[in-house]
């Protein structure tokens, strides 16, 4: 027996919560959220930064994934391993700056009415994300950000050693100062997940956990429903595809078109439970840094290409434990206590994939987030709502669109050839 | 290539393994995280030359055997005591935390899990009141000889161990108070037959019964735990008759005064590391996880075997005889034995692991837990000692329509602190089955490192890959 929806969101994670969370705020649709979790999906892996200046310019997980692109392309050219080229920052272009500033400032108010209206907190904390300066090199990297965001000068802030070390005490003395992003804040990623699930929930979506939708139902150019293993059909007038790393498949299915999203692995590092010794955020050349809500650090991240394989590696994690080491020495004599792996949705050029496809009706994509899914949820929740009402849009995602990549063609870049 | 078996855990299994595997010529590497071979039931006492009169004639002799016979078998036995095997890198190597906690990677031809199992935790209102202890860690602390627990004690659980247990500390010169068995007694009686498959040990059962009527201590039966009064320590415990699903009977409840309460509603098998291999599990009736193995002890990798309670609870006995068919068939995949010799062999042991098998199948019959337990817990009682986490907290996760073990978790935070869960997963699992009416809600996947690790311990970590050749 079939059920019948305004709009199916076929995936759970943070980004199909926000917009089931958005669409239930109108009260005036029926709305199902299925989900299924999948080893590695990348909200619960995540380490909720809110990092809008710092992923856009390539800090946070972008310099590790900057690094690795580079070293790469390096060795291609080269034929062997070399010294990474990191005087020329990866910076995303401004229309994904827009995109995630705004999302950034909806925090704030998203905190307060979650909290307020349905009881739950994502531990929205205010901490600055710090680039930690080791060498001319960094120096270079960091000088070099700042030259080309001139219109963010008020959110930047220089720290020399002195200012660093008052105000971080426990980072490494080795370390010459920092470049800091006043806007870049944290929550945690699991608990903005649930806080958006079940203010929906409370709202009135329906929500069908443990279920996988295994085909997607069209009449001609229209999606019309989609059939799942564990609970039957459900019709609708929308299908939004939120299916995070597993979001390619699902749009094939509705589409017959594949859109580029890969999974792209991050390891991360948890502590036991510290007293609290870092203010905020911190992002270095190695690995990035922060301390949630419970005291526990966490350290991140790999970026690998290695499909949706989750194991954790010793070298990797090793690599971040010296990275870490480094960063905060005192590190060193406390204890490890958890290590994950995570599956972002990576896009070929690192922007999300959202909104409508060419020829096709009743499906709207809302993925390919890559590493700022957490960050970028507010946002994509509220654009999927008026795209689905048929509203004006914060802002243009004509960048955004799946048909930006011409997907006919079979030689289109993907992660594994940049890589 | 000349690796050797890897055997993780040296108590009754994994030593019985190395000294079959000795038997015949072959080296082999046991890793044992405490100080003293032995595992659980063989540890024996923490200092050598104290005479422990009080764990009887029977227990002394079996202890003396198991570690005689090993010792004979010593020099091809490398034996790292005080190692933490930490983490799994697939199906070939392990990491390990070895005595000055550095991390080091050991590498196997073949390798025998046999880690034990752990107890399970039964949440009650005052049950982390300091005073309060597992009835296995208990025993453990008289075996060992070093320290007796407070005057009076008070046992409450279910299962042979009970009046076991009763019967050492009474001889150790502590005072019992009472032992609660939570079955009735008609439920044992009716196991009387299936439990005459191992005559001794039925024989020194009614012993032990006898010994307690002698020395006037009660046992009652079909009577359990409710809750505990006290302020920073214990100081009684409420009990109340149990129905047939464990739901206790308020209206008869007594209070007992107690120092110490000992609580043991069984085990449940130590399963991190099976589970991070990625080996194949299932669940057992009573709900608890399990790694699955075939006739040959081998799991659904052919080279990694199991042995003892991690594939079910079934005792020391029987560990040891899974043990030795667990080293037969890595003999055999060494070709030292013949398919044919192994086989003959592999008999002898499972004739007698049999008659343990039917045993314990008795045991666990009338051990067999009642949901009503999960009840106990008050709005306030902790459930996740590590994060907190309450069982109101659980309760409100349920009725916002979590159905899983891991949403619990992202939920609640339960099973996110230092013991990944092994303390709440039991609790936790028997709610989510409850409320979904599904027998499998899913388990918690335990992530590296199984126990946490000094960040200084990866100092050298892959230079200097654990050399056992």
């Amino acid at each position: 027996m079939s059920k019948f929806y305004d709009v199916v969101i076929a995936g759970g994670g943070v980004i199909g919560a926000s917009c089931a969370y958005q669409l239930s705020k109108r009260r005036n649709l029926k709305v199902a959220l299925i989900d299924a979790k999948r080893p590695g999906n990348a909200t619960r892996a995540s380490a909720g930064g809110l990092w809008a200046i710092g992923e856009s310019v390539g800090l946070g997980c972008g310099v590790i994934f900057f690094r690795m692109m580079s070293a790469n392309r390096k060795r291609e050219a080269q034929g062997a391993a070399v010294a990474v080229e990191s005087s020329t920052p990866h910076i995303l272009p401004d229309s994904f700056f827009e995109f995630a500033l705004q999302s950034n400032a909806m925090y704030p108010d998203l905190h307060r009415e979650l909290q307020e209206n349905h009881g739950m907190d994502f531990k929205f904390e205010k901490t600055g994300l710090k680039f930690v300066i080791y060498d001319d090199e960094d120096r270079l990297y960091a000088e070099h950000i700042v030259a080309c965001i001139p219109h963010f000068a008020d959110q930047v802030r220089w720290l020399d050693q002195a200012a660093l070390r008052k105000a971080e005490p426990s980072v490494s003395h080795e370390a010459r100062g920092a470049l800091e992003f006043l806007c870049d804040h944290q929550v945690s990623p699991f608990r903005l997940a649930d806080a958006y699930t079940e203010g929906a929930r409370q709202n009135g979506v329906d929500i069908f956990f443990n279920t996988n939708v295994t085909e997607v139902l069209r009449q001609e150019s229209r999606v019309v429903g989609v059939q799942t293993a564990e609970a039957g059909e459900f019709r609708c007038d929308t299908l939004i595809n939120a299916g995070g790393a597993w979001a390619a498949e699902l749009s094939e299915w509705a589409t017959g078109t594949r859109i580029p999203v890969n999974p792209v692995k991050g390891q991360i590092l948890l502590t036991e439970r510290m007293p609290k010794i870092l203010r905020g955020c911190l992002t270095t050349s190695d690995c990035y840094v922060a301390q949630k809500d419970n005291g526990e650090i966490l350290i991140g991240s790999t970026t690998e290409d290695k499909g949706f394989d989750v194991t954790t590696t010793y070298p990797e994690i090793n690599g971040l434990v010296q990275g870490a080491i480094r960063c905060i020495p005192e590190l060193e004599h406390i204890n490890l206590k958890r290590c994950w792996a995570g599956l972002r949705p990576g896009s070929p050029d690192e922007l999300p994939i959202l909104g409508p496809m060419k020829g096709i009706q009743g499906y709207l994509n809302a993925c390919g987030h890559f590493r700022t899914g957490i960050l970028t949820s507010a946002i994509t929740g509220v654009l999927l709502d008026k795209l689905v009402n048929d509203e004006a849009l914060p802002l243009d995602i004509t960048p955004f669109l799946a048909d930006r990549f011409d997907v006919q063609k079979p030689a289109m870049v993907n992660l594994a050839e940049m890589a | 290539m000349s690796l050797h078996p890897v055997i993780v855990g040296g108590g009754p299994a994994g030593m019985a393994a190395a000294i079959e595997l000795a038997r015949h010529g072959v080296h082999c590497t046991l890793l044992e995280e405490a100080p003293r071979l032995g595992g659980v039931v063989y540890r024996g006492p923490l200092r050598d030359g104290v005479q422990l009169d009080y764990l009887g004639p029977r227990y002394a002799k079996a202890l003396a055997k198991l570690h005689g016979d090993f010792q004979d078998r010593r020099a091809l036995i490398d034996v790292c005591l005080n190692t933490r095997v930490v983490g799994a890198e697939g199906t070939r190597a392990l990491v390990m935390l070895d005595a000055d906690e550095r991390a080091q990677e050991i590498t196997y031809s073949q390798l025998l899990l046999a880690a034990g199992c752990h107890e399970r935790s039964v949440p009650f209102p005052g049950w982390t009141l300091p005073g309060v202890m597992l009835l296995g860690g208990l025993q453990l602390q008289i075996k060992s000889g070093v320290v007796k627990p407070q005057s009076p004690v008070v046992i409450v659980g279910t299962g042979p161990l009970l009046p076991l247990v009763a019967c050492q500390l009474h001889a150790s010169g502590v005072t019992v108070a009472g032992v609660f068995e939570a079955c009735a007694f008609g439920k044992i009686a009716k196991e009387s037959l299936a439990l005459l498959n191992k005559p001794q040990l039925f024989l020194d059962g009614m012993s032990m019964l006898a010994y307690l009527k002698l020395h006037g201590i009660a046992m009652r039966y079909g009577w359990g735990v409710v809750e505990t009064q006290g302020e920073d320590e214990l100081r009684s415990v409420t009990v109340a008759p149990y129905t047939r699903s464990w739901q206790p009977d308020l209206s008869r409840a007594e209070q007992v005064v107690a120092q110490t309460l000992a609580v043991g509603y069984g085990f449940i098998p130590r399963t991190q590391l099976s589970q991070q291999m990625g080996l194949e599990h299932g669940f057992s009736d009573d709900g608890y996880l399990r790694a699955a193995a075939n006739d040959w002890q081998q799991s659904s990798e052919p080279h990694v075997h199991l042995a003892g309670d991690m594939g079910g609870i079934r005792g020391g006995e029987a560990a040891m005889l899974s043990g030795q068919i667990a080293a037969v068939s890595m003999l055999v995949q060494r070709d030292v034995l013949t398919a044919e010799e192994a086989l003959h062999l592999r008999e002898r042991y499972l004739a007698k692991l049999k008659s343990v098998v039917r045993f314990r199948a008795a045991v666990d019959r009338y051990t067999e837990r009642g949901a009503g337990q999960t009840a106990l817990p008050a709005a306030d009682t902790v459930i996740c000692r590590c994060e907190n986490a309450t069982r109101a907290d659980i309760d409100r996760a349920l009725s916002q329509g979590v159905q899983d073990m891991a949403s619990l978790k992202m939920r609640t935070r339960v099973s996110m602190g230092d013991c990944q869960g092994r303390m709440c997963v039991g609790y936790c699992s028997d709610r989510l089955r409850e409320a979904t009416g599904r027998q499998d809600v899913g388990w918690l996947r335990p992530r590296f490192p199984i126990e946490p690790i000094p960040f200084s311990a990866f100092q050298n970590f892959g230079t200097d890959a654990f050399n056992h050749e």
